[in-house]
């Protein structure tokens, strides 16, 4: 979400502390994601001061058979960075979703999106990714 | 994607399929996930999303923030503590219902324990005995012992002997009568202790027809009487008063058995 190791440690420091304090006080909700909906909060947030990207219409390819190894090519902060620059929701719907940790009705639920616009942030991310792989690594790796 | 032939809605499941089948628990998912599995472009998503996935898993975490997802629990719960427990409303009730059903066995248990066959009779004839006055009874003066006699000749009752202990009580009244199960059941009143003498035909045997024979005295109970009950050739003898087994225990052979 946030593409900054010390940034995001201080978020999940400050998200965790206010919960104790809440839990503490008897005032935890009842709802079962209201922590990762805080998290997302507190990250949106940190990210505020943040330089912004400009808004530019990035280049959409169709996934190919060949990505798996574009992506064995990239390093994971890397790909932390690009989603960070995602403009949200759609880089808490992408976060969410490849954390790999969450079914779509919680992410739907987290992220306060509809189905068909979380499928549309996918679909459009994918594709985003895709021409940004085919634009670093053309040459798929051979093994 | 290009999954012609898909709802609308079944295409925006596919975009958000899960990465691992864990997450296929959703009904509307799983049909969508099936019908597409086929598909060049499904299995191509599935793939991406794989591998991004597992480059998302080596993101590095900071060694700070790791540390708080160790195997061991973040917060350990507080215990249940037998104190607990037992103020849980839940568990409350329960023992509450436990003990109530096991209260009333266990009354029924003691009950059958003392039950012996004519035992049901004797505690009606008890009621019998509670509401008997005098003046129901023909008056008699003479030894109880004689009454046997009078049965016999007079109602044609076999048997319905008092036993020796009791014979030589002074008896003030007696009479014959029939029960609701239309057997015949001779009553004698005692002048001693104003006790009540029953003699009624002992239990047979449904089937047989064989009596239910019972060694000895046998104690019944019913609304502050007490009854002493033996049976002797097929015919139950009851002594009963107002009161309690003790006072009828110096009357009795034999010690209870």
């Amino acid at each position: 979400m946030l593409g900054d190791s010390r940034k995001a440690h201080e978020v999940f420091h400050t998200t965790l502390r206010e919960a104790a304090v809440r839990a503490a006080q008897g005032e935890l909700p009842r709802e079962p994601l209201w922590l990762f909906r805080d998290a997302r909060w507190r990250s949106l947030e940190a990210s505020k001061t943040d330089l912004q990207p400009e808004p530019l219409e990035l280049d959409e390819h169709d996934a190919t058979p060949e990505a798996a190894l574009q992506i064995e090519q990239l390093e994971p902060t890397q790909l932390a960075i690009w989603i960070s620059n995602a403009p949200d929701p759609q880089r808490t719907a992408l976060a969410l979703f490849y954390l790999d940790e969450f079914d779509y009705c919680e992410i739907l639920d987290i992220a306060e999106l509809k189905l068909n616009v979380l499928s549309r942030y996918l679909s459009q991310g994918r594709r985003q990714l895709q021409a940004w792989l085919d634009a670093k690594h053309p040459e798929p790796r051979q093994i | 994607m290009k999954t012609f032939g898909l709802l609308r809605r079944q295409r925006a499941l596919l975009n958000c399929a899960p990465i691992s089948q864990d997450g296929l628990a959703d009904r509307s998912m799983r049909s969508a996930v099936y019908r597409a599995a086929a598909s060049a472009d499904f299995v191509n998503q599935q793939n991406f999303d794989r591998a991004i996935a597992e480059l998302v898993r080596r993101i590095p975490i900071p060694p700070e923030t790791a540390e708080w997802f160790s195997e061991k629990d973040l917060a350990v719960g507080s215990k249940w503590t037998w104190k607990k427990i037992v103020r849980n409303p839940a568990v409350l009730a329960i023992s509450i219902a436990v003990l109530v059903i096991a209260g009333v066995s266990v009354f029924q248990l003691l009950g059958r324990l003392h039950d012996f066959p004519g035992s049901t009779t004797a505690r009606k004839l008890l009621g019998v005995a509670a509401s008997t006055r005098p003046v129901m009874l023909d008056p008699v003066n003479t030894e109880a012992g004689t009454l046997s006699d009078l049965f016999f000749m007079k109602h044609g009752l076999e048997h319905y002997d008092v036993p020796v202990e009791f014979a030589d009580f002074q008896a003030i009244g007696c009479r014959v009568f029939e029960d609701e199960e239309s057997r015949r059941i001779a009553q004698i009143w005692l002048a001693e202790k104003r006790m009540q003498v029953f003699l009624f035909p002992a239990e047979r045997d449904t089937k047989t027809g064989a009596v239910l024979h019972f060694p000895g005295w046998r104690y019944v109970h019913q609304e502050g009487w007490v009854g002493a009950v033996r049976e002797y050739s097929g015919v139950c003898f009851m002594v009963a008063l107002r009161g309690r087994e003790k006072e009828l225990e110096p009357y009795l052979s034999k010690p209870k058995e």
